[in-house]
């Protein structure tokens, strides 16, 4: 099978999306030429009304998309920097996510907001948050974390199919890396998680980047302890089920995920494990996320951020 | 467009209509029918109806608070009896019972209300976005109050409006009160059409009092969008006799505004002024206003029983509401 990168993927789940209903279109700053190369090529395929580089106005893009979504369009609103949504809060959490629910359905807001996150790439506070938990906090907004390309293609053709307003989160350290991706069209559905390597002592569910941390991790252990490790592909909707049937397996849970420790995604995985699973349990869930401070950046970030390290010694305490 | 016999008639009645359905929202939420809140339009109908009297059905608004979208709706078209039922909290409003109190008619080009003061600008962007990719000469009208020009949310949508030369109409609605601050202590000058400048678009300032005058620069506004032509700005100069909300008093900052200057400024009721000037031009009989009122009575009359009558939502319909 034919290997590409990541935002190789993503660029052709917009294309294969654009080619087939000329209601999508993409606006955002510098999507024309590609911040990350994400958008690359599309503006010669389809026009500078189809891929439409703004001024920067967050609250503009993402309303205007919000706008044109409720008229009957399928905008995907570049917002480049997952932390830039802060700057249009109002449309992202407010408009976007809850208009449908407030007015009773009877708009649509079906578009997508595409954003990168993470660190590793020290950048600091303002270029490297992922506001994971904020998202899946409110409700009316679908979540969407691939980890590798075969994911980010399927799950960015399903994000712009669907009807409902969707953030397209794609971690900036990603980018380059490469995995099998078919030539023939697939989609990835919503709510479908994906055991990303099976074990039997230990889950690990991990997002985004961390698949690939505690992979690694995963690979050091083999031998001594046997990690399942469960990638959820989208955190709204979230698999649940996938993640209880492997706790009922190892009775052990580690939650891998990068945004802030405190109310975080490792949180609310957490405490529903321990509403649903109580019994399943040999141990308290634990978690590795991010300390809870604002992300440092230079030489200060590693030890902010989960690291390799903090993810071996957790799943190495449950099994004392 | 000159605007005909016909259409001065339609203006008043639509102006007409509005002032007694900001009286009846008044009335139904002092007597606890309302379960919300209601921001009075009385004294500032003229320039949703100016506004709105002319649009095409496709075309999108965005009505702002003062009046929850009546004077808007009078002119927009559509039924108003959803209106007030939502107010009421019932399941045959506008949103099912949903917010109890935001307008929904899509049908009518009106896509919902937040509750953010500002939000309608980027959205109204997206609407004439829409407008520009159909291809069917629509416009998106958005109207706003004094209020809403210092969010940032003004400037990131005149500038990508005007930019892209949208079909946009921003209709400001200065009514001099943005809730207890005068504008002349939000904003250092006298015209918010001031800011038209700024983006290279035309902006004018219209008497707010006068329905005739607000509806002529509209449609003048509207047919350059029409064409092409990129967005305007129109600032209606109109007044607000009641306070910001039901209930609370008119506040001026720390002070409560006075009675008199408020008596004041009732002397331009822009149902009156207009009413008195048909009368004058022999367009309108003493016989006609006082059948139009007699009808309006009874339609508000008509709407308030329906609103009586009609059940509340049941609380299964929370369930699958947040997902299309």
């Amino acid at each position: 099978m034919r290997q590409i990168m990541y935002l190789q993927a993503i660029n052709e789940a917009l294309n294969e999306e654009m080619k087939r209903d000329d209601k999508v279109f993409i606006i955002g700053e510098s999507v024309q030429g590609s911040a990350f190369n994400t958008t690359a090529g599309l503006v010669q395929k389809y026009g500078v009304d189809r891929v439409m580089d703004t001024p920067i106005a967050e609250s503009g893009i993402a309303g205007a998309a919000v706008g044109a979504a409720m008229a009957g369009y399928r905008p995907v609103a570049d917002l480049m920097f997952a932390d830039f949504m802060y700057c249009c809060a109002d449309e992202v959490f407010l408009k976007a996510a809850m208009w449908h629910f407030m007015h009773a359905k009877k708009v649509n807001v079906p578009l997508v907001f595409k954003a990168c996150i993470g660190g590793y790439a020290r950048l600091s506070n303002e270029h490297s948050r992922c506001p994971s938990a904020m998202v899946m906090h409110h409700p009316g907004l679908k979540l969407v974390q691939p980890s590798t390309p075969y994911d980010a293609k399927g799950l960015m053709k399903t994000a712009i199919r669907d009807d409902n307003p969707v953030c397209f989160f794609y971690h900036k350290m990603l980018l380059p890396l490469t995995g099998d991706v078919p030539e023939e069209e697939y989609t990835i559905p919503f709510g479908v998680a994906e055991v990303k390597k099976e074990g039997t002592d230990v889950t690990v569910v991990a997002t985004s980047f961390q698949v690939h941390q505690v992979l690694a991790v995963a690979a050091e252990l083999e031998g001594r302890i046997s990690v399942e490790v469960i990638d959820p592909r989208t955190l709204e909707p979230l698999d649940m089920e996938t993640i209880l049937k492997s706790v009922e397996k190892t009775g052990r849970v580690v939650i891998v995920d990068e945004d802030t420790e405190r109310c975080g995604v490792g949180a609310e995985i957490g405490m529903q494990i321990v509403e649903k699973a109580f019994d399943l349990l040999d141990a308290p869930p634990k978690r590795v996320c991010s300390g809870n401070m604002p992300i440092p950046g230079a030489s200060l970030e590693q030890y902010c951020l989960p690291s390799a390290q903090k993810i071996k010694a957790a799943i190495e305490s449950l099994m004392d | 467009m000159k605007l005909e016999k016909e259409d001065l008639l339609k203006l008043y009645r639509n102006l007409a209509r509005a002032r007694v359905l900001d009286q009846l929202a008044i009335k139904m939420l002092s007597e606890g029918k309302f379960m919300g809140f209601y921001h009075s339009a009385f004294g500032g109908e003229a320039p949703g109806v100016g506004g709105t009297t002319f649009l095409r059905q496709d075309d999108y608004i965005y009505p702002h608070h003062r009046g929850h979208g009546i004077p808007h709706a009078c002119g927009k078209g559509g039924d108003l009896q959803p209106f007030f039922a939502e107010h009421c909290g019932k399941a045959t409003g506008t949103t099912k019972g949903m917010t109890g109190f935001h307008g929904c008619d899509p049908e009518h080009g009106m896509y919902g209300g937040g509750g953010t003061i500002g939000s309608a600008f980027p959205l109204s962007v997206g609407w004439a976005l829409a407008a520009k990719k159909n291809g069917r000469g629509q416009v998106s009208v958005c109207f706003f109050g004094d209020g809403s020009m210092g969010r940032g949310t003004f400037h990131e949508a005149m500038n990508m409006a005007a930019n892209w030369k949208l079909p946009v109409v921003w209709v400001c609605e200065n009514n001099g009160m943005g809730q207890y601050v005068p504008i002349k202590d939000a904003y250092p000058l006298d015209d918010i059409a001031n800011m038209a400048s700024a983006y290279g678009i035309p902006g004018v300032v219209v008497d707010g009092q006068d329905v005739v005058a607000v509806a002529e620069a509209v449609v003048a506004a509207v047919e350059r969008a029409r064409e092409g032509k990129g967005p305007s700005l129109i600032e209606c100069k109109c007044l607000r006799f009641r306070s910001h909300a039901e209930g609370i008093p008119d506040w001026y900052h720390a002070e409560k505004r006075s009675e008199e200057e408020v008596k004041e400024l009732m002397k331009r009721c822009p149902v009156a002024l207009y009413r008195n000037r048909l009368l004058e031009q022999g367009l309108l009989t003493q016989e006609d206003a006082e059948r139009i009122d007699r009808e309006l009575a009874e339609e508000a009359a008509e709407i308030e029983r329906q609103c009586d009558e009609a059940p509340f939502p049941d609380p299964s319909v929370l369930e699958n509401a947040v997902y299309a």
